[in-house]
């Protein structure tokens, strides 16, 4: 979890008040079932730390003070070690359970609070968080915060709690033999924790060893043709090896290390164990005192190595906590204003008034652009790769706060729209579609029940998708794997066409919808392209300028500015860039 | 114990390893029994003891002979038998790996590289923790007892009997939780994967949860599936509590039972005449008792481990199956023996009568195509999607097999050639870009051995990527990608050069 590669940008260190204020409220919620669980793990501790006390006077009875005991007293002591112990259990069966749920219930509140963050953060602020990132922050970081409160720290107080009362029995006891033992159990104690931070820190690189490989490995192993195709093999091996043998290492590695510990710390146990034969017999201790420091010796040692373990994991859930709240701590970049108004429907007209935009500084994406397009129209927007026509399109969805200017859609500026509204108008089909698991039908309806069968099969003739779902087995049930691999390209983008229909959208955006499909499909997408624009506006970005011919109006792009504009046949005769642009492709065309 | 093909040399290699592992640990089962006898002893004879001073001495300097064997046991144990078990893990992926680098492409088609994947990652990690582990658990369940048994016997016949009931009891107990834990764990795990993977899938298509406002559908989605989380979890920690709490509770009701029958024993023969059963005179004194208590403490443990030693087992047995199933998929595309070394081909590529079929598929995916490329020669194969293009490309590069006599490169059969000096020969640029997570300069360099840099420089300037800025270096968009891709190809000087539509994403 320490991982390094599950950093993000914006984590940071954080005070443990800091990381209270945070967790306060979780905690709050479950503060009865927190203190009723500590009552009981004192009920819990008192009565563990009674049980040896009565296997002494089990021996003290048996072996002192046989004549003058009744034999159904030696029974009645035995039955009063069975019950105390029954009872102990069940005292720790309903602390554990209450611990338990009070813990599942909080990640259960985390993890539902944390995904609806990250549900509402901004487009951009995905852009530097890998998804991985984000899921272990998610399924796994929730947990160890939780844990931290339910589990280690309740923990601690209850080993710190036996540690005591364990060592005031002993001193009651012998106040002499208590003082020599403790001595070993501070040894325990500081070695433990030293251990602790050693062992966590090879811990901490035989994890990043372990995904380093896993990652080497789940590369290569997509990527294996290459690897073979430029004969690759001696020198992937050799890279193997090297990561294989880390993992190998940095495993004998902890195994030293325990294999160092955990003898020493028997060695140290049976130590005090000599101490106790020895010393107590010294100090003219009876059998029975002396049973009951033998049954009290594991119960302290135990304790005290938990102890030190529970620090190593507090170090762990603070990292987690860490980045749990910084990433809470996010503020989605775009919001609605306060008084940004509901829209029901769009006419369609949009227009750019004098927009700068830059993703970071002073980088101006687009410069000083302006343009305006009416109702119903079809606008292409042609330019190199980076002149700004997929930023055109992400601002007009708001994805994005331009910096000077101001966007328009009806007259009124976007920026006091509901974004919410805004992008339910707008119906985005973009050049990597993407699928979720399911079935065809989800994947359209995207999980709203309020769209009917009958809807959805409409929506897939108007787009020319009947064509190959008719022919699968289960129809519009068919099972959709992991971003759609069962389907072509052409497939899917046609289920996304099918899926922006559906939606009835005002204003409609292809980016480069058609560059991956292959020539008879682009013929059913064209046909189905000339249907959707009577829909409403249309914006078309696409390299293939045959694609653009028939719009309304043609922007050409250049390094964030419009360079020309105006109908295929008009630019043709400005012979200007999009002339170039057509004789480059044409010219082509001839060729091939 | 667990043998197979693949891992019976793995004895042989750390035979000696597992011999002195075994050692020490039967050294520290045997010398872990005096202990309780030492306090039986001292018990028994605490006043003799302090009146005789070298009596007590010789119980202290017995304790710490014991220890000092247990210490040092302890490290060799774990130093060997880990040092086995890595071994072999470490072996197994190795030889795993090696496998899947001679395996077709073929063979990646039709496997997931997530289920191969597991079987490096999850299965591997079951056969190490069973060498080592499961080594430990079953020596020390099997020495331990036996040991303690015996000494158990020596001090009554009668008590051993009564106390092993009890022990039985736990270790039916243990072997049928191990085995219904087990399940549930797994029940709980796919909840969780659950979730995970509804994560990762939402926050990956989140621009489109995003375009179509659906983020509140999504959010209950989610919050289902959380809670089922939650209730799996809890339902998963009550049994698990249950079985703990029934399995202390045994050994309360053990200790109870040992102590009751056993304290009667010691008053009877204390007081009046000692209990006899079918002859037998049970003279118990209370030293004994504990000592008896104090072996039941060391057996107990081994006991219940030993239930979760069969379950590691099996899962191990599962996890070398599907090991070896992999170990064992025949390797189909290899080059033949005393194979035609090519070198410095002129690059006349013949296709004669060439049909080819996929191997998982029925239907052809070639019929009868001849064709003749000359040397120099820039040759364009259209067609649409699913019309054999590609297949062409694959079958000249020897990704999979093909009829012999069909593909000739330089006159010569490719089914003839040697695979790595045809491959070299061939300079690919494929559709699916596909880059290492390395630097730029290695991706381009990734034929040759060393880097070059004017080279990379040049081929990078030849592709049109020499300019690609710091700042977007690791956000590249595609049609970067591709272009990367062409100069990784230009860099090889290689005579025939194939490009399979690259273009295609440029529009």
């Amino acid at each position: 979890m320490n991982d390094e590669m599950e950093r993000l940008r914006g984590d940071r260190k954080m005070k443990a008040s800091e990381i209270l204020r945070h967790s306060w409220p979780y905690i709050k919620q479950e503060k009865w079932a927190i203190i009723l669980s500590l009552f009981l793990i004192a009920v819990g501790v008192a009565l563990g730390i009674v049980l040896p006390l009565f296997t002494s006077r089990f021996v003290d009875l048996l072996k002192n003070h046989i004549d003058s005991t009744p034999l159904r007293m030696v029974i009645g002591i035995v039955a009063g070690y069975a019950g105390l112990g029954v009872a102990e259990q069940v005292v720790l069966y309903f602390q554990s359970m209450i611990l338990t749920k009070a813990g599942e219930r909080i990640v259960y509140r985390m993890r539902t609070e944390v995904f609806t963050h990250i549900e509402n953060m901004s487009q951009n602020q995905f852009n530097g968080m890998p998804v991985g990132s984000l899921v272990t922050r998610v399924a796994n970081y929730t947990a160890a915060v939780s844990n931290l409160f339910t589990s280690v720290l309740v923990h601690l107080i209850s080993d710190f709690l036996t540690a005591v009362s364990v060592l005031v029995i002993m001193m009651v006891i012998s106040i002499k033999l208590s003082a020599f033992l403790l001595i070993f159990a501070l040894v325990a104690g500081v070695v433990s924790f030293i251990f602790g931070r050693i062992v966590g820190k090879i811990f901490r690189e035989e994890r990043r060893n372990i995904s380093d490989l896993n990652a080497f490995l789940s590369e290569n192993l997509s990527g294996m043709k290459i690897t073979q195709i430029f004969n690759q093999e001696k020198r992937k091996e050799a890279e193997f090896n090297v990561k294989n043998e880390n993992i190998r290492r940095t495993h004998y590695k902890v195994v030293v290390a325990f294999a160092l510990y955990r003898p020493f710390i028997s060695l140290l146990y049976f130590g005090a164990i000599a101490v106790t034969f020895g010393v107590g017999l010294k100090l003219a201790l009876g059998a029975a005192e002396i049973v009951a420091f033998y049954l009290y010796l594991s119960r302290f040692f135990n304790p005290i190595q938990n102890i030190a373990d529970q620090l190593n994991h507090i170090q762990r859930a603070i990292t987690a906590a860490e980045r749990l709240y910084s990433l809470m701590e996010v503020e989605p970049e775009v919001v609605d204003k306060p008084d940004a108004i509901e829209i029901d429907h769009f006419e369609g007209s949009i227009e750019f008034k004098n927009v700068w935009f830059a993703y970071e500084g002073e980088n101006w994406i687009l410069k000083d652009v302006s343009f305006k397009i009416e109702p119903k129209q079809t606008v292409a927007f042609v330019g190199a790769t980076g002149a700004g026509k997929t930023t055109i399109l992400s601002l007009i969805c708001r994805n994005y706060e331009i910096q000077k200017g101001q966007i328009l859609i009806d007259g009124i500026d976007i920026s006091n729209i509901k974004i919410n509204s805004l992008r339910k108008a707008i119906g985005q089909m973009l050049q990597d579609v993407f699928l979720f698991s399911g079935t065809i039908k989800t994947n359209i309806t995207l999980h709203d029940e309020s769209f009917s069968d009958e809807e959805v099969k409409e929506a897939c003739d108007y787009v020319n998708a009947s064509h190959f779902i008719d022919q699968l087995p289960n129809g519009l049930q068919e099972e959709v794997i992991e971003r759609g691999e069962n389907f072509s390209a052409g497939q899917r983008q046609l289920l996304s066409f099918a899926r922006t229909i559906l939606h009835k959208p005002q204003i409609l955006i292809l980016d480069e919808a058609t560059a991956n499909i292959d020539t008879e499909t682009e013929l059913l997408i064209q046909d189905s392209l000339e249907r959707i624009k009577n829909i409403g506006t249309m914006l078309v970005v696409a390299h293939r300028l045959s694609t653009i011919q028939h719009a309304d109006n043609i922007i050409v792009l250049q390094n964030g500015q419009i360079l020309e504009q105006g109908n295929h046949q008009e630019l043709l005769r400005k012979r200007g860039q999009y002339y170039k642009l057509y004789e480059l492709q044409y010219a082509d065309q001839e060729e091939s | 114990m667990l043998f197979g093909k693949y891992i019976n040399k793995y004895y042989l290699k750390y035979l000696a390893f597992f011999l002195i592992g075994i050692a020490a640990l039967v050294a520290v089962d045997y010398v872990q029994t005096y202990i309780p006898k030492f306090l039986g002893q001292i018990i028994d004879e605490d006043n003799q003891l302090i009146a005789n001073m070298d009596e007590l001495w010789k119980i202290i300097g017995g304790i710490l002979i014991c220890a000092a064997i247990m210490f040092a046991g302890r490290i060799i144990w774990r130093l060997t038998i880990f040092r086995a078990s890595g071994g072999i893990s470490a072996g197994l992926r190795h030889q795993m790996f090696t496998k899947a680098e001679q395996l077709p492409t073929g063979y990646y088609h039709e496997n997931k590289v997530g289920n191969i994947m597991n079987w490096f990652t999850n299965d591997v990690d079951e056969i190490h923790e069973f060498f080592g582990w499961g080594t430990i658990m079953m020596v020390d369940a099997l020495f331990l007892s036996v040991i303690v048994i015996i000494s158990m016997i020596r001090l009554d016949p009668w008590m051993t009997l009564i106390a092993a009931v009890p022990i039985l009891l736990i270790i039916v107990w243990g072997a049928l939780v191990e085995k219904f834990m087990a399940l549930r764990w797994e029940n709980r795990q796919a909840e969780f994967d659950k979730l995970y993977d509804f994560a990762q899938e939402n926050f990956t298509g989140i621009r489109v949860i995003k375009a179509f406002v659906k983020q509140n559908q999504e959010i209950h989605a989610f919050a289902k599936i959380a809670r089922k989380n939650k209730d799996v979890n809890v339902g998963f920690a009550r049994l698990s509590v249950i079985f703990d709490v029934i399995i202390e509770l045994i050994l309360i009701f053990e200790v109870a039972f040992v102590l009751g029958f056993g304290g009667w024993f010691v008053y009877a023969a204390a007081t009046s005449t000692p209990i006899t059963i079918f002859g037998h005179e049970i003279n118990l004194t209370i030293g004994q008792l504990i000592q008896f208590v104090g072996y039941i403490d060391l057996i107990v443990w081994p006991m219940i481990a030993l239930g979760q030693v069969v379950t590691m087992r099996s899962r191990a047995k599962g996890s070398l199956r599907r090991i070896s199933a992999f170990l064992d998929t025949p390797v189909v595309v290899q080059s033949p023996k005393d194979a035609i070394v090519l070198k410095d081909v002129k690059g006349e590529i013949r296709f004669s009568d060439f049909s080819f079929t996929y191997p998982s598929s029925k239907i052809s995916s070639l019929d009868n195509v001849s064709l003749t490329i000359k040397p120099g020669e820039t040759i364009g194969i259209v067609g649409k999607i699913g019309s054999g293009k590609t297949t062409l490309v694959n079958s000249l590069l020897r990704l999979y097999n093909v009829e012999e006599g069909t593909i000739f490169v330089d006159g010569v059969d490719i089914m003839k050639c040697d695979i790595a000096s045809l491959r070299d020969q061939i300079a690919y640029a494929p559709q699916d870009n596909f880059l290492f997570s390395d630097k730029i300069e290695n991706n381009i360099a990734f034929s040759s051995d060393q880097v070059d840099n004017d080279k990379v420089i040049e081929s990078a300037k030849f592709a049109d990527v020499h300019d690609i800025p710091e700042r977007i270096r690791n956000r590249f968009r595609r049609t970067r990608r591709n272009a990367l891709r062409w100069s990784k190809t230009e860099n090889l000087d290689r005579e025939s050069l194939l490009q399979e539509r690259p273009d295609s994403h440029f529009g």
